[in-house]
């Protein structure tokens, strides 16, 4: 899978989560960037993740990911 | 010694000149002695703990990151924790699990064989364990790389300013600071002193006046009636916040003086819309710890539980939160009352946010309002039982709350006029802070005038109004 096509599903999972359809995602986003990216939605997030891309995190792989770049390079090591 | 002590109005000053005395590579060195020195001075023998939990600490860090195999490294990271919540678990449950053992027993006409065992508690033991489990789990982690030098693991473990009640730092903010050496920077020095004004302000003059009259009628709950408990709950977390929050700005203003960027304790928290909102501002650096090692695992753990994971691992946070707190049913409901708040907040979150959305309610003041308010009452109530400190006072003020209205206890009314004239200058501030960030600036005005008004205007207050023969830090006991 290309890193836009990873981004675009990324998004997707993102518009889910956060109930935004307009939601844009970029490389530099961080929670800060967001609304109501928390604690509480980051682990919704993540959750939703592996069920898009079929794939399952470590949980020291969770303090790894500082942003949506991060993020994406984490699921690109994993497919 | 502790900061409002007369002691301490020596001893730092000495030590801020030493430090930057003392040749920039052996100032950690300064500060170990220090720190050793300030907790000799509270109870000498407790020292021994915090240099055994620094040993600790240290070396099975270093082996846990030499160690190639999983199987071991894994089994050496469960006896780092173990070593390090044991001195904890001993002095702060030890002796309420035996009562409780011993009472259940002689329900039963059993004997418990051991006496009734009661400990002093090392001041500060909650919080130097935290730092020194967050440190063994961090290098476990990957996340920073062990320390060599034992020295250096001793200074974060005990550094004066934060050893009694936190902030409760990270190796990962602190270790890089002790290793690079400081140059003596005049804003962060002023600013340090600033910080330390306004906290001896919240301390003294705050938190210690509405102490007297929140502690004339919690220390006597049966004379008292329903109206004057319900004043002194709803004054009780003001109490606390100018107590730990003025604590906190003392450590952190000392720190900055001494060249250290510390993490907030608080930001306004009493302008919280919710209580999601309330737990991002209040005792900060406990909440960002227990979020990092006991929720984010947690709710990792019950991922697919979706909502309902996030919902168990913050009850059980929350309950430890409280059994951190205190060995008692009334802290346990103290926390659980939090987790529970937290979780419903968490289950209407989405469609509490498509409300808003349709009424457009996000940016209307009264709406605000009405969520400052709610947050307040339900941290309030809560904090009924953390105040009573059992579970059987706490119901009899809530009963007395709802069923015994009556005149307001008075006692002295200077004490009323002081603590309300206090609380309002340290909300005002609070509320240009969060709402007018830019404007009414009083320490940091661009008018030398107005800064040095400022800072004798609150000098006076203290020396006024400030509670000079007053007890300890309410966050001592923890």
């Amino acid at each position: 899978m290309e890193e836009k096509d990873v981004h675009d599903k990324l998004e997707t999972s993102f518009r889910k989560v956060f109930n935004n359809n307009s939601l844009a995602i970029e490389r530099s986003m961080t929670a800060n960037d967001i609304e109501k990216w928390d604690s509480l939605t980051h682990m919704l997030l993540i959750s939703e993740i592996e069920d898009s891309f079929e794939i399952r995190f470590k949980l020291k792989e969770l303090n790894k990911m500082k942003n949506v770049g991060d993020m994406i390079d984490m699921i690109i090591t994993k497919l | 010694m502790v900061f409002t002590s007369f002691n301490f109005l020596i001893f730092f000053p000495l030590v801020l000149a030493l430090y930057w005395l003392t040749p920039a590579r052996y100032r950690y060195i300064t500060l170990l002695v220090a720190s050793c020195y300030f907790y000799i001075n509270i109870k000498p023998v407790f020292v021994f703990l915090i240099l055994g939990i620094s040993v600790i600490a240290w070396v099975l860090a270093l082996l846990v990151s030499k160690t190639e195999n999983e199987k071991k490294k894994k089994a050496l990271f469960i006896l780092n924790i173990a070593a390090l919540l044991l001195p904890l678990f001993f002095f702060k449950y030890f002796g309420a699990i035996n009562n409780t053992l011993a009472a259940l027993l002689a329900e039963n006409n059993l004997r418990w064989p051991l006496p009734e065992i009661r400990y002093l508690l090392p001041v500060g033991i909650s919080f130097y364990t935290f730092m020194a489990l967050g440190y063994a789990i961090d290098v476990y982690n990957e996340d920073i790389e062990p320390e060599k030098n034992p020295a250096l693991v001793s200074v974060f473990i005990s550094f004066f300013p934060l050893i009694l009640s936190g902030p409760i730092e990270r190796a990962g903010n602190m270790l890089p600071q002790f290793r690079k050496a400081q140059s003596p920077n005049y804003d962060m020095i002023v600013k340090g002193m600033r910080l330390i004004l306004w906290g001896y302000f919240m301390k003294l003059v705050v938190a210690d006046r509405l102490g007297i009259y929140v502690d004339s009628i919690y220390n006597h709950i049966p004379e008292h009636n329903g109206t004057s408990i319900l004043f002194a709950s709803i004054l009780y977390p003001f109490q606390l916040y100018a107590d730990l929050g003025g604590y906190s700005l003392i450590a952190i203003g000392c720190s900055n003086a001494l060249g250290f960027n510390i993490v907030p304790n608080f930001n306004k928290p009493f302008f919280a819309p919710s209580m999601a909102e309330f737990w991002r501002r209040w005792h900060m650096s406990l909440i960002t710890w227990l979020t990092d090692y006991v929720y984010t695992p947690l709710s990792f753990l019950f991922r697919k539980l979706k909502i309902w994971g996030i919902v168990i691992a913050l009850l059980f946070t929350f309950l430890l939160s409280g059994i951190w707190h205190g060995a008692s049913l009334a802290f346990v409901a103290w926390g659980l009352l939090q987790g529970i708040f937290l979780s419903i907040e968490a289950l209407l979150n989405k469609k509490k946010a498509a409300f808003e959305k349709r009424h457009n309610l996000d940016r209307k003041s009264w709406y605000l309002t009405a969520g400052i308010i709610i947050t307040f009452i339900l941290f309030a109530s809560s904090m009924v039982f953390s105040r009573a400190g059992s579970l059987d006072v706490a119901l009899t003020a809530y009963r007395k709350i709802f069923t015994e209205p009556g005149k307001l206890f008075i006692g002295s009314p200077s004490t009323i006029i002081y603590f309300t004239c206090s609380l309002l200058i340290l909300l005002l501030k609070d509320f240009i802070d969060e709402f007018y960030p830019e404007k009414f600036k009083m320490f940091e005005h661009q008018s030398s005038l107005v800064r040095i008004a400022s800072v004798s205007m609150v000098i006076i207050l203290i020396l006024l109004i400030g509670v000079f023969d007053s007890s300890q830090f309410i966050y001592f006991q923890f």
